[in-house]
C-alpha cells in the first residue's frame, strides 16, 4: 500500500491534515517519524486564534488535541473538550434527587470504588476538599447511569469520571462523560464484557503486524490480553500516576477513533519489545512485566506511534484477525467490501450476527462491533448507533 | 531455567534423563494461587500484605487481574508463590478471570467477616471454580478477612467453620489491616505453601499419571483432612480475636 492510499483512508476526524502533511513528506512507512517537540506558546496562540473564530473549526481543534502537547492546559480543555464532543454546556440537565441516584442497582459498587480512589486525587490535596470531590464523583457517575438505563457500571469507569471531574467540574464532567458513555465507552458498558474482550483482541494483530516475533512470543507465553484491560477501559487513568499525563491521553482519545486506546496499548507493548523478549516466556512473568507501565515512557512519541499504527493498520484491516482471535462462531453480515467477499461463503444460519466496523459513508466514521443481535434488530440498532455517533 | 510444574508436560518430564530431573528438582519451584471473592472483601490488601509485608495505604479497585509474588522458604526449600489477585465485580469474573483459573495449584476464597453477603456468595464462587474444570483435590482455603472490625462482625465463626468443613476446606479468620495479624496472614499462605510442597510427588514417575495436575496423584481425602487439622492447630495457636 502506498502512502497516498493510506492518506485516502484517513477519516477527517482523525486529524487528516496533521497526518497527511507529514505523510506526504515521507515516502516510506518506516520514516513516518514525527517530531514530538513543540513550541508551547506558539501552539497556545494558534489554539486561541482558532477558538476566536466563529464558527469554530472543530477539525483544527482535533488536530491540536492529537499533535504533540495536546490541548496544553486545563483552561483550554474546559473550553475545547465540550466542543470536540459536541456538548452544549449551557443546557446541562439538572441533577436528579438523591433517592434516584442512590437507588440505582450499581450504587453500592460505585461507592466502594470511589471510596478507594484516593490515589486519583492530587497528592497533598486538602482532605475535606477531596472528600467533597469524592461525593461529587459518586453523583457524577450515578447521574450518567440513571440517565441511561442500558448502561452498566464497570470498575474503572470511576477512573475515567474522576479525570473529567478534576478538570472541568461536576456538571460539565457529567455532560462530557454522558456523551462519551454512549460512544467511545459504550462497548465497555454492556451487561457483560464480551465486547470489551473482543476489542482487546485487536491488540495481537496490531503488535503482530509490526513485530511478528513479539506476537509469537506473547502468544507462546499465554499472557492473554487482560494486562491491558485497565489501560483500555480507564483510558490509562488507572495505571498512570500523573494527572498531567492522563489528561494528555484524554485529549488524544477524545479526538480519535474509539479503538485508539488499543493502538496506544500496541505502541507501548512494541516500545518495550526488547524487554519483553528478554524475559522468561511465562504467563506470570510476562503479565507482571506488561501490566506495570513504566511512568517515564516517552508518551508523546507513543501517541505518535499509535497514530501511525492506526493509519498503517486501520481497524477494518484487522477485524478478521481479531475475530479469529475471538474464536467465536458467527456469521459476518456487513463489513468493508474486501472483507465481505471473504465471508460470503459462510453460513447465514447462525443466530449470532455482528458488525465489524461498518463504514458510514457520510461521515467516514468507522463503527464498532455488534453481535448477539438478530439481523432484524441489527439494522435498526445500527442506524440508531450511527446517528448517535455524529457529534454534530 | 525454572521448573514450571504446571506447564511441563508429563511426557517431556518422563523422557528427560534422570540427572536432569534431579537437577530440576533442586530448582526453585513455583506455585500459582488464585485469590477470589466478592469486591471489597480485601483480596488486594491480603495479597499485598503477604507479598509486600504491609497494608497498602491507598488501595484501589482491581481491574481484571493483578499479579504479585513472593519467595518463601519451606523446610529448607525456596518456593515461589505467584498470587493472582482477581477483580471481584461480577462482570470481570464472568469473562476476564477464567483465563487465570488454568494451571493454578491452589485457591484462596475470601469473604469479609463484616459483610454477610460476601459470605453468602461463597457457594457461587466455589461453584464457578468447579466449572472451570479445576480438580477438586486442588488445595483450597477459606479466609474471612477484616476481623479487626470487632464490633461489626456479621459472619459468625461457627457458621463459617461449618461451611468450611462441608467443603473440606480449612478456615482462617484474619485481618490484612491489623499489623499484629501480619504474621497470621503470612502463616495462612505458608500453610498453603507447606501443603503444596508436600503434596508434590518427589519422584518424577508420579508425573506420568494422566492428569496434568501434579497434586491429583497424592492429594487424597486424608491429606485434605490433615491440612484441615493443621489449619485448625494454626487457628488455635494464632487465633483471631474475633
Ligand atoms: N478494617 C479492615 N479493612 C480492610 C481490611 N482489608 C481490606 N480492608 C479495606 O477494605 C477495602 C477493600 O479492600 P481491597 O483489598 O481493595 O478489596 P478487594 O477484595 O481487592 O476488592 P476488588 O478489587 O474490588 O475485588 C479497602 O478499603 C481496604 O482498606 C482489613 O483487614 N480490615
Ligand atoms: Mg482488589
Amino acid at each position: 500500500m502506498t502512502a497516498i492510499e493510506e492518506i485516502s483512508m484517513i477519516p477527517d476526524w482523525f486529524g487528516n491534515d496533521f497526518y497527511s502533511d507529514e505523510a506526504n513528506k515521507n515516502n516510506s512507512r518506516q520514516s513516518l517519524k514525527r517530531k514530538t517537540v513543540f513550541n508551547k506558546s506558539e501552539k497556545w496562540q494558534k489554539i486561541e486564534k482558532t477558538l476566536d473564530q466563529d464558527p469554530v473549526d472543530v477539525s483544527s481543534l482535533k488536530q491540536f488535541a492529537i499533535s504533540p502537547g495536546g490541548l496544553l492546559d486545563d483552561e483550554l480543555r474546559k473550553e475545547i473538550w465540550p466542543i470536540l464532543l459536541d456538548v452544549d454546556i449551557d443546557n446541562i440537565p439538572p441533577k436528579p434527587g438523591i433517592e434516584i441516584l442512590h437507588g440505582h442497582r450499581d450504587y453500592n459498587q460505585v461507592l466502594l470504588d470511589v471510596n478507594r480512589s484516593l490515589k486519583r486525587f492530587p497528592p497533598g490535596m486538602d482532605e475535606n476538599i477531596r472528600l467533597g470531590l469524592q461525593d461529587q464523583l459518586v453523583d457524577l457517575i450515578m447521574r450518567v447511569l440513571v440517565n441511561h438505563e442500558e448502561l452498566h457500571y464497570y470498575q474503572g469507569y470511576h477512573d475515567i469520571c474522576v479525570t473529567f471531574l478534576l478538570v472541568v467540574g461536576e456538571d460539565v464532567a457529567f455532560a462530557l462523560v454522558d456523551k462519551l458513555s454512549l460512544n467511545h465507552l459504550r462497548d465497555f458498558m454492556d451487561a457483560n464484557m464480551d465486547r470489551t474482550k473482543h476489542i482487546l483482541n485487536y491488540l495481537y494483530p496490531i503488535v503482530g503486524k509490526s513485530n511478528p516475533e513479539l506476537r509469537e512470543f506473547m502468544e507462546r507465553s499465554e499472557v492473554g490480553t487482560v494486562f491491558s484491560l485497565s489501560w483500555l477501559i480507564t483510558w490509562y487513568g488507572h495505571v498512570l500516576n500523573d494527572l498531567r499525563q492522563i489528561v494528555r491521553f484524554y485529549d488524544f482519545f477524545i479526538a480519535c477513533h474509539p479503538l485508539m486506546p488499543i493502538y496506544l496499548a500496541a505502541a507501548i507493548v512494541l516500545h518495550r519489545a526488547d524487554e519483553i523478549l528478554a524475559s522468561e516466556c511465562d504467563m506470570c512473568i510476562v503479565h507482571g512485566l506488561l501490566s506495570k507501565i513504566p511512568q517515564d515512557l516517552p508518551f508523546e512519541q507513543l501517541i505518535s506511534k499509535a497514530g501511525d499504527l492506526y493509519l498503517q493498520y486501520p481497524p477494518s484491516d484487522l477485524a478478521y484477525d481479531a475475530i479469529l482471535n475471538f474464536q467465536m462462531t458467527q456469521s459476518y453480515t456487513k463489513a468493508r467490501s474486501r472483507n465481505r467477499q471473504k465471508f460470503t461463503r459462510k453460513k447465514k444460519t447462525d443466530k449470532k450476527r455482528w458488525f465489524v466496523f461498518n463504514q458510514d459513508g457520510k461521515s467516514g466514521f468507522l463503527k464498532f462491533t455488534f453481535w448477539t443481535v438478530t439481523t432484524a434488530v441489527v439494522s435498526a440498532a445500527v442506524i440508531a448507533y450511527l446517528r448517535s455517533w455524529e457529534w454534530g | 531455567m525454572v521448573s514450571k510444574m504446571s506447564d511441563s508436560s508429563n511426557s517431556d518430564l518422563h523422557e528427560e534423563p534422570e540427572s536432569f530431573v534431579i537437577e530440576k528438582q533442586a530448582q526453585r519451584r513455583i506455585f500459582k494461587i488464585i485469590v477470589i471473592g466478592d469486591s471489597n472483601v480485601g483480596k488486594t490488601c491480603l495479597t499485598y500484605r503477604f507479598c509486600s509485608s504491609k497494608f497498602p495505604d491507598k488501595t484501589e479497585a482491581t481491574i481484571g487481574v493483578d499479579f504479585r509474588e513472593r519467595t518463601v522458604n519451606v523446610e529448607g526449600e525456596q518456593i515461589k508463590l505467584q498470587l493472582w489477585d482477581t477483580a471481584g465485580q461480577e462482570r470481570f469474573r464472568k469473562s476476564m478471570v477464567q483465563h487465570y483459573y488454568r494451571n493454578v495449584h491452589a485457591i484462596v476464597f475470601v469473604y469479609d467477616v463484616t459483610k454477610m453477603s460476601s459470605f453468602e456468595n461463597m457457594p457461587g464462587w466455589i461453584g464457578e471454580c468447579d466449572q472451570h474444570n479445576l480438580n477438586r483435590d486442588i488445595p483450597r482455603i477459606l479466609v474471612g478477612n477484616k476481623c479487626d472490625e470487632k464490633d461489626k462482625i456479621a459472619v459468625n465463626t461457627n457458621l463459617a467453620q461449618k461451611f468450611a468443613d462441608s467443603y473440606n476446606m480449612p478456615l482462617f479468620e484474619t485481618s490484612a489491616k491489623d499489623d499484629e495479624k501480619a504474621n497470621h496472614v503470612d502463616a495462612i499462605f505458608m500453610t498453603l505453601a507447606h501443603k503444596l510442597k508436600n503434596a508434590k510427588p518427589m519422584m518424577p514417575p508420579y508425573l506420568t499419571n494422566h492428569s496434568r495436575n501434579f497434586n491429583t496423584v497424592q492429594l487424597g481425602d486424608s491429606l485434605q483432612k490433615r491440612g484441615l487439622e493443621r489449619a485448625r492447630a494454626e487457628e488455635r495457636n494464632d487465633s483471631c480475636s474475633c
